[in-house]
């Protein structure tokens, strides 16, 4: 076959890279849109960020360097140190809650007869991605309330006196946030699982009934050692969301009442936009992401150390 | 295939499976029933039961739901719209340069592109809103279209280049021989090709984009302001200012702003659950 001109193709005759570039200048030029506009809205607003963590900004004026001294500031500040505990919670059972109910769903609706009926169930779990993520926050925040849903439904079964302002009693308000959303069933997540049970071979499944595992035995020896992908993604992916996540206490509680729903990431955000300390608010920033990358390159390692 | 085994399956155990996932996916939708039926209702109703189906329906709930929030309405789907449509079309074209194009740098530059899912949202969000503050745009719509074509980008390069490597390279290389350019060959052979990954990508990107809250808080002023920044501010204003809130038009409000995605996944729902299922994770 002949080596056509601007085509990848395995017997292409080495050229001078002059040639190549030239040849493949249309390359460049639909590649050119994509980079400027990565170039121009992620990657330059966090160089900003990472060198604006080293100094005194307030986003109007230019800055002045002040070095680590943001960072002492963060270690030493105790909101900090309650925002950084809440946020150990909120990872812990949010990654929970993320692999749990979509992993028992999935595991239903794929041992269900038939391929329709899978079909019908598996339509039925990813319907309720319609709901717009802030609609379902806000209709929560109503269930939380004095006189909503959660109250009345405790009154009506004879639990009157668990009857509670969910939201602004510091002790439940952090929990009421992070079980927000019942039953919690991610409908990513969910297909992820799914399609991961879809892939393992009909034999596996085949010699596990002989060898006599069936029901929660097949289980856990078969279907969760194979899933393992599945499940270190999205236990990856809810883990560095988690860090990250700030809307619902932004929405529903500003952080409050106290510090009680405080993160870092929510603290980032108030700094900069209620304070005016940019510089500080992009330490905090440095000190998150410092934090995700550590946690995804942990994830790579222990899931690579484990093929 | 795995359990063709036919429908006759009523085994006591797929009774138990069938009946547990119809309860679980009844609670997934309640938040749906919760506010569909309180949109009817008026303040008393409101305040009697959160659970019944009214007696008599308020639908003035929804004309009231309407008046305020039909232009961040608009607003939401003329920036998702463009959004989504521009995120195509930048990545189709840098997918099928990578995909199909022989030049030096190509790994660097899609290393470059990739990375992009190393920087978390929260770290640019701030001097992203300073940039575009400073920054005179010809429209606001645009302070939250071009960023969010940015963060697009390597979700859909990545996919995308994957199908177009797919594309049988005879096909093209015909094509080619009969003088067609690079632009010529995406138009009429690879994109007509790749339409349902196009339409995976497109409805996958176009969820998160729809729910967007943070930044478009942040840029946009009153006359761009989109739906999910709207309701906030209804919800926020009604407590602020000491008044009970109307739940019935908060609750239509809520409702509307689900339509267009309920629309949207009434046709296009098997590829949103075919982008997820295929792109899924292998090893």
């Amino acid at each position: 076959m002949t080596a056509l001109p601007g085509f990848r193709s395995g017997s292409a005759s080495p050229r001078s890279v002059l040639t190549r570039l030239r040849r493949n200048w249309p390359a460049y030029l639909f590649l050119l849109p994509t980079l400027l506009l990565v170039g121009y809205f992620a990657y330059y607003p966090a160089y900003i960020a990472v060198t604006r963590a080293f100094t005194d900004w307030d986003g109007l004026n230019p800055p002045t360097f002040t070095g680590l001294e943001n960072f002492q500031r963060a270690v030493a500040d105790p909101v900090m140190g309650q925002a950084t505990t809440n946020m150990g919670i909120w990872v812990v059972l949010g990654t929970l809650l993320a692999l749990v109910m979509p992993l028992i769903v999935a595991e239903l609706v794929f041992h269900l007869r038939g391929q329709r009926r899978q079909y019908a169930y598996r339509t039925l779990f990813v319907i309720p991605i319609v709901i717009p993520s802030l609609v379902l926050l806000l209709v929560w925040g109503d269930f939380y309330r004095s006189d909503g849903l959660l109250n009345q439904l405790l009154g009506a079964v004879g639990l009157g006196g668990l009857r509670h302002e969910w939201l602004s009693d510091p002790h439940t308000a952090l929990y009421g946030l992070i079980f927000l959303g019942f039953p919690y069933i991610d409908a990513f997540n969910f297909l992820l699982l799914y399609a991961g049970l879809q892939a393992i071979p009909e034999d596996v499944f085949d010699a596990a009934k002989i060898d006599g595992a069936t029901g929660l035995r097949r289980v856990l020896r078969i279907d969760l050692p194979l899933l393992r992908p599945q499940l270190g993604l999205i236990a990856m992916l809810a883990i560095i969301g988690n860090v990250q996540y700030y809307i619902s206490p932004l929405v529903l509680t500003s952080g409050g009442p106290g510090y009680a729903t405080t993160v870092p990431a929510l603290l980032m955000y108030q700094t900069a936009t209620r304070d005016g300390e940019y510089g500080y608010a992009m330490a905090i920033a440095f000190l998150l992401m410092i934090l995700v990358v550590v946690l995804t390159l942990l994830s790579r390692l222990i899931s690579r150390g484990n093929r | 295939m795995r359990g063709g085994v036919g429908r006759a399956g009523f085994t006591p155990g797929e009774v138990v499976r069938q009946a547990v996932l119809v309860l679980l996916g009844l609670l997934a939708l309640f938040p749906l029933y919760f506010t569909t039926v309180n949109s009817f209702k008026d303040r008393v109703q409101y305040a009697e039961s959160l659970l019944n189906v009214p007696t008599r329906l308020h639908p003035e709930n929804y004309a009231l739901a309407w008046a305020q929030i039909q232009g961040p309405l608009v607003n939401s789907v003329v920036i998702t719209v463009t959004s989504v449509l521009a995120t195509l079309l930048l990545a189709s074209l840098s997918a099928y340069a990578f995909a199909l194009m022989d030049f030096p740098g190509r790994h660097l530059l899609f290393a470059v592109t990739f990375a992009l899912l190393l920087v978390p949202d929260f770290l640019t969000l701030i001097p992203l809103y300073v940039q575009i503050r400073n920054l005179t745009l010809p429209s606001n719509y645009l302070a939250i279209i071009l960023p969010t074509v940015a963060v697009g980008q390597p979700f859909a390069i990545l996919v995308l280049r994957a199908a177009f490597e797919a594309i049988p390279r005879d096909m093209l290389e015909a094509a080619r021989l009969d003088g067609a350019g690079h632009l010529a060959l995406l138009r009429r052979i690879v994109l007509p090709v790749s339409l349902p990954v196009l339409i995976s990508v497109a409805i996958i990107r176009l969820v998160p984009v729809w729910n967007e809250y943070l930044l478009p808080s942040l840029v946009l002023d009153e006359a761009h302001r989109t739906l999910p920044v709207a309701l906030v501010n209804f919800q926020g204003g009604g407590a602020a200012t000491a008044v009970t809130p109307n739940y019935g038009a908060l609750m239509a409000s809520y409702v509307l702003s689900a339509v267009p995605l309920l629309v949207l996944f009434a046709f296009l729902m098997r590829y949103y659950i075919q982008g997820v299922t295929s792109g899924g994770v292998k090893g």
